[in-house]
């Protein structure tokens, strides 16, 4: 189990290198700061639904509706700024709560009706599309009106001031030092096995490079993105309720052993309710930043999203039977799929090439997933 | 070893059966035969090897990973799977039936075999053709009814005609009549006594001497895995077989500390308790469980122990007469209100209901505990890792830690690692559902320790046993179920296995 799982991380590592490598030969502009600067938004919509869906898919549900929900989520707040002119903030709290109220209805009737989410949420795919499509009445709604920056315009447009970079990543590492030494502390007083001093600097050091690193090349373009602070903290909150609440060892447990955590005492409907409700929520979030990224909302935006955050988890270890996956595999997967596809951008490959690579890859994961849970 | 005659050559015979799994052995140099047109009854307590042996013969446990020697029609036998088995004319029907109940009765009868012309199937003779067997064999059914319209008698005789149709000479019936009402059973026992002027053999499992008597013409009866006598039906009694079915001597060592019982904290009463479709899986259960003290729960299979505790914690069936109170209050709720208001559940089956395999030993132990365990919304992992080191080491659970993943356990530390994670939500009644089922007998011990610890510390258990010795020997008072109702209840030391078995199989005494 734990081999494997290693032996799982050492081969995403080094496909996401060959990846890199590929397409940086095939194309200089690939490691250019401007097109790594565009591919960390990319990622970071990626990785947030990702994220989500790792909520849902951990007790071994589903969602396919996201991607329809981002295009519907992020029309509903366009058209209120540019037809109706609301201020975008008020805009996107309607949007938002839109987005958990739909989801927690789809929760709900998945567990009270018993219907498999496969179905539900397909259902939800179709539906949601229909009513973006008549939201935005099949035009284009741009996120601000007449070239003005608002609040939604800037979640993929805003970056930050060099120096706050900087800052943001010494601030990072400080708080993921004092999390590993008080972790290390209370392992020695439990008497559990802790990584040798050594070990633990290396590791700090590590992240402390690839930090620097990536605040330096962001920096060389226009800064770090806002998009990736506003994905930091959502993949901070889904780590602390995945591995520091009860509701997360919940969605494990269900995931596990559906029966035992029934008879352990697991509300497992309201547990199921409530990780589809926060999945709206990283559905309206994802769906902000996919429509600002755009410039405006048009019919195809979130089109198949739901794969590729399906994809980014299969990718990143998560089981599909549930029970199994993790914040920091979900990240690793979404960047694997975000540089396929960026990397297959700069090099022009066309649309029905692009669709055939997205599905084997998709397929390739899930293979993986079946293999490795098999042993 | 009492002896029947025989009188013709055996079409099928068994001779010094061993079969082993990991840690236990099931089969012990069992020997078994059976003649043509007899009905060869199968009789022994839960765990005594019948299926097990069935196995053997159907072939799901195949030719070398047993010792001994099968025979049919005298030559030897070594089936390598299931297909072999029913090459050789021997069909298995199981308690589960294999039928598609959106099938039609001629469907399901030809199902896996349809006979073809040209590469589709010949329904003409799929319909035509099931008609001739059950004309032949004088069995009556709708053949184009569809399966799962028909009652679980009928849907039986499918299972029966589907074997007829392998051209099956040896039927093996396990538990056929478990879900069967009365007429049904008549009805089976009739269509079997027909088979057998027909040259069927059959062999015949069933808890229920009524129907073994009125059936069988000779009678096997196992203990723990051997076989302890050959009867002739005709000059053998109930009280016979009921002492060679409980002959174990009470060799084990039950450390029982007594502890005098204090406040009634689990009184039930008439509870009659109905499932998702309305059959009855409890009738008028009535009894009480009191702090300090063990109350012992006995059965045969399918007897509704299991589903008493379960519905209990309020995870099965629905209640539909009856009353049950939790420390003097009313009570009728689900899991997680069962464990906040004290009451808490072993499941007999762990891997299914006990523990989320995957995960670690850590995980499990404060899983149903771990909502009380926070601080500001948050897990609080110091005070979760010391209330699981606690009982990590109070119940010696032998693991390399805390954070070994639990399906990597021998399964004596798995059942200890359920019982820990029913103990921390502190509760006080706790439900033992076969505690010791498939764990060795130093753990058995362990467990039987913890037992005295609860009881000591004022809880009340409830402890659910196949093991009429361990029922005996740990309990303060036993009550045995028979078919869903209280059968019989009985004081520590004044029951005495033939008793408590008599009371099971809902046999009474006087009458033997």
């Amino acid at each position: 189990m734990e081999r494997s799982a290693s032996f799982r991380d050492f081969s995403l590592l080094i496909a996401l290198l060959l990846i890199g490598a590929f397409f940086s030969v095939m194309s200089p502009q690939f490691l250019s700061s401007r097109n790594l600067s565009m591919m960390m938004i990319e990622l970071a919509v990626t990785a947030t639904l990702a994220l989500g869906m790792l909520l849902v898919i951990l007790p071994g549900h589903i969602d396919l509706s996201v991607g329809s929900g981002v295009g519907l989520i992020g029309g509903v707040a366009s058209v209120l700024v540019f037809r109706h002119h609301w201020p975008s903030p008020l805009a996107m709290a309607l949007g938002m709560a839109l987005a958990v109220g739909l989801w927690t209805l789809m929760g709900a009737v998945i567990v009270r009706e018993r219907m498999p989410a496969f179905i539900i949420t397909l259902g939800g795919l179709l539906v949601f599309k229909g009513a973006f499509w008549l939201v935005i009445r099949n035009a284009t709604v741009p996120v601000a009106a007449g070239g003005q920056a608002n609040l939604y315009s800037l979640l993929t447009t805003y970056y930050l001031p060099r120096p706050a970079g900087y800052g943001l990543a010494a601030a990072c590492l400080a708080a993921v030092a004092w999390a590993k030494l008080k972790a290390a502390a209370r392992r020695r007083e439990f008497g559990f096995e802790v990584p040798d001093g050594e070990t633990l600097f290396l590791k700090l050091f590590l992240t402390g490079q690839l930090m620097l690193l990536f605040v330096v090349v962001m920096n060389q373009y226009r800064g770090v993105p806002l998009t990736v602070v506003v994905l930091g903290l959502v993949a901070l909150a889904v780590f602390v309720v995945t591995e520091h609440t009860p509701f997360g060892r919940y969605l494990y447990a269900i995931g596990g052993n559906e029966e035992a955590a029934v008879i352990s005492g697991v509300p497992v409907d309201r547990v199921i309710v409530a990780a589809y409700a926060v999945l709206g929520a990283v559905v309206a979030v994802t769906g902000f930043m996919q429509t600002a990224y755009s410039g405006a909302s048009t019919t195809t935006v979130g089109e198949l999203m739901e794969l590729d955050a399906i994809a980014a988890c299969v990718i990143g270890g998560t089981s599909l039977k549930g029970g199994r996956g993790t914040t920091l595999g979900v990240l690793f997967g979404a960047l694997i799929m975000t540089c396929l596809l960026n990397g297959m951008t700069l090099l022009a490959v066309s649309p029905e090439y692009k669709y055939i690579a997205r599905g084997a890859v998709l397929a390739l994961a899930v293979w993986m997933d079946v293999r490795l849970s098999r042993n | 070893m009492a002896a029947a005659p025989v009188a013709a050559a055996p079409i099928l015979k068994a001779e010094g059966i061993t079969k082993s799994f990991p840690g236990v052995k099931a089969l012990d140099g069992v020997s078994f035969d059976l003649v043509a047109g007899e009905i060869h009854a199968l009789c022994g307590e839960n765990g005594a090897g019948k299926s097990t042996l069935i196995k053997l013969l159907a072939g799901i446990h195949p030719h070398g990973h047993y010792e001994g020697a099968l025979s049919v029609d005298g030559r030897p036998a070594a089936f390598g799977g299931v297909a072999d088995a029913e090459a050789a004319g021997i069909a298995v029907i199981c308690q589960e039936l294999a039928l598609v109940p959106a099938m039609t009765v001629a469907e399901n009868i030809f199902l896996g075999a349809e006979p073809t012309a040209a590469g589709l199937i010949d329904w003409g003779r799929v319909y035509h053709e099931s008609a001739r067997l059950m004309e032949r064999f004088g069995v009556k059914l709708d053949c184009y009814a569809r399966a799962g319209s028909l009652g679980m008698g009928l849907r039986q005789l499918i299972e029966i005609v589907k074997a007829l149709r392998k051209e099956s000479r040896i039927l093996i019936l396990d538990e056929p009549t478990a879900a069967l009402s009365g007429a049904e059973v008549a009805a089976l026992l009739d269509i079997l006594r027909d088979l057998r002027r027909r040259g069927i053999a059959c062999v015949y499992i069933s808890h229920k001497l009524d129907e073994v008597f009125a059936l069988a013409d000779r009678i096997t009866v196992l203990r723990d895995g051997r076989t302890v006598a050959t009867l002739a039906a005709s000059r053998t009694d109930k009280a016979e077989v009921i002492r060679h079915m409980v002959g174990r001597e009470i060799a084990d060592f039950f450390p029982r500390r007594r502890s005098r019982p204090g406040e009634t904290l689990l009184a039930v009463r008439g509870l009659d308790v109905v499932d998702a479709e309305g059959a009855p899986l409890l009738k008028g259960v009535s009894f009480e469980a009191r702090a300090g003290e063990v109350l012992g729960i006995g059965g045969l299979m399918g007897s509704g122990r299991t589903e008493l505790l379960m519905h209990l914690f309020g995870s099965l069936g629905r209640r539909a007469a009856g009353s049950v109170e939790l420390a003097g209050r009313p009570w009728n709720g689900g899991p997680g209100e069962a464990l906040r208001r004290g009451l808490a559940l072993v499941t007999e089956d762990r891997k299914r209901y006990g523990l989320v395999l995957d995960q670690s030993v850590g995980f499990n132990l404060s899983l149903s505990a771990i909502g009380r365990m926070t601080a500001a919304g948050l897990v609080d992992a110091p005070a979760e890792t010391r209330a699981n080191r606690e009982v990590f080491e109070s119940l010696r659970v032998k693991a390399p830690g805390l954070e070994a993943r639990v399906g990597s356990l021998s399964g004596g530390n798995q059942q200890k690692v359920v019982i820990g994670k029913a103990l921390q939500t502190e509760p006080r009644v706790v439900f033992l559902d076969e505690p010791t089922r498939g764990i060795d007998v130093g753990a058995k011990l362990e467990v039987y320790e913890i037992v005295n610890r609860l009881t000591d510390a004022g809880k009340a258990v409830v402890l659910v046993s196949s093991e009429l010795p361990e029922l005996m020997g740990m309990s303060d008072r036993v009550i045995m179920l028979h078919e869903g109702a209280v059968g019989g209840e009985f004081r520590r030391g004044e029951a005495t296995q033939e008793a408590l078995m008599a009371a099971a199989l809902g046999h009474r005494p006087a009458a033997a």
